[in-house]
């Protein structure tokens, strides 16, 4: 059985972050035999003083496939249980990952939370609509997570567009690319310019900053940019372009 | 000159999202800095408030929670 699994609200300042903890909790399922894991995805939620996030309001859901969901959600509730900060208000979703759900409604509960305060009523109320195919669970504190827990996996489901947690680095010796050439090497499925138009010709690139690769249109997708003529990988953070 | 303007009892950043430079000073005199997870790195200044851990971003900048604390 396929799953989405999302976790938030699960840290304090001085703990580790929400994503990070997700990949110990599945890297310890996938050790115990529980899950096959996939990648991370980042989500951007709302910022607004209403929200009682730590500091920038983001939600982490991966995928998973698992032989026994109950034993898997079960793992997932206690490692919360054990492993989030203190003061912290974990929240748990795990969605049935399937073409026959109508996620309709619930991607739109996801965008929403990106835009607008969302109450644990409301996401409560659209959990129950999904049945047996969502798990929604708070593990402490007030368990406002389990908001963005279930919009990360909301929107993991919609397909809509996240950055992929971690980075590609660079590989020594080898700097420049065929776009065929790098999507093989680093399994990339899709390349697109800065304003999101998808470049289909098999260009050359330059690869000599860390990148990030972005969740976008389901496909994992890398951001080429043009300097001085010159195409490259978007380097993972921005350059700051302010006068010094 | 401070960077720092006190609404509704937090310290937030008068720079906005934008002033890498004010970030940057600000930083490097700061004892509380910390830098922050990789995937929530901000700009390339290894040393800025906008990669430190105790900020928390607003709508327009960032409030520094252990000015709060203070």
């Amino acid at each position: 059985m396929k799953l989405f699994v999302c976790i938030d609200d699960t840290d304090n300042y001085d703990s580790i972050g929400t994503g990070e903890l997700l990949e110990n909790m599945m890297g310890e399922a996938a050790i115990k035999g529980l899950a096959k894991i996939g990648f991370t995805v980042r989500y951007q939620l709302y910022i607004h003083d209403d929200i009682p996030y730590t500091s920038h309001n983001s939600s982490m859901c991966c995928t998973a496939e698992v032989k026994d969901r109950e034993v898997f959600t079960g793992f997932c509730e206690d490692y919360l249980e054990n492993n989030s900060a203190e003061g912290s208000d974990p929240g748990l979703c795990i969605l049935t990952d399937a073409s026959e759900i109508d996620y309709t409604s619930l991607i739109e509960f996801g965008k929403s939370a990106q835009s607008e305060v969302l109450t644990k009523e409301a996401a409560c109320k659209m959990a129950e609509k999904f049945g047996k195919d969502i798990h929604l669970s708070e593990h402490g504190g007030t368990g406002s997570g389990i908001i963005g827990a279930l919009a990360g996996a909301a929107l993991r489901a919609g397909k809509e567009e996240g950055r992929i947690k971690g980075k590609l680095q660079p590989l020594s010796g080898k700097t420049d690319w065929t776009a065929s050439e790098f999507a093989s090497v680093f399994g990339v499925q899709r390349f697109v310019d800065e304003e999101g138009n998808e470049i289909t010709d098999n260009i050359s690139i330059r690869f000599v900053h860390p990148t990030k690769l972005l969740y976008s249109k389901g496909l994992i997708t890398s951001v080429i940019i043009n300097e001085g003529g010159l195409l490259m990988l978007k380097p993972k953070i921005k350059k700051n372009r302010e006068k010094r | 000159m401070t960077n720092w303007t006190i609404k509704d009892g937090k310290s937030i950043f008068t720079g906005g999202k934008d002033s890498y430079k004010a970030a940057v000073q600000t930083a490097e005199s700061c004892p509380s800095f910390s830098e922050d997870c990789e995937d929530e790195l901000f700009c390339s200044d290894a040393v800025s408030c906008y990669n430190c851990r105790y900020r928390r971003w607003t709508t327009e900048s960032f409030e520094c929670i252990k000015r709060r604390q203070k």
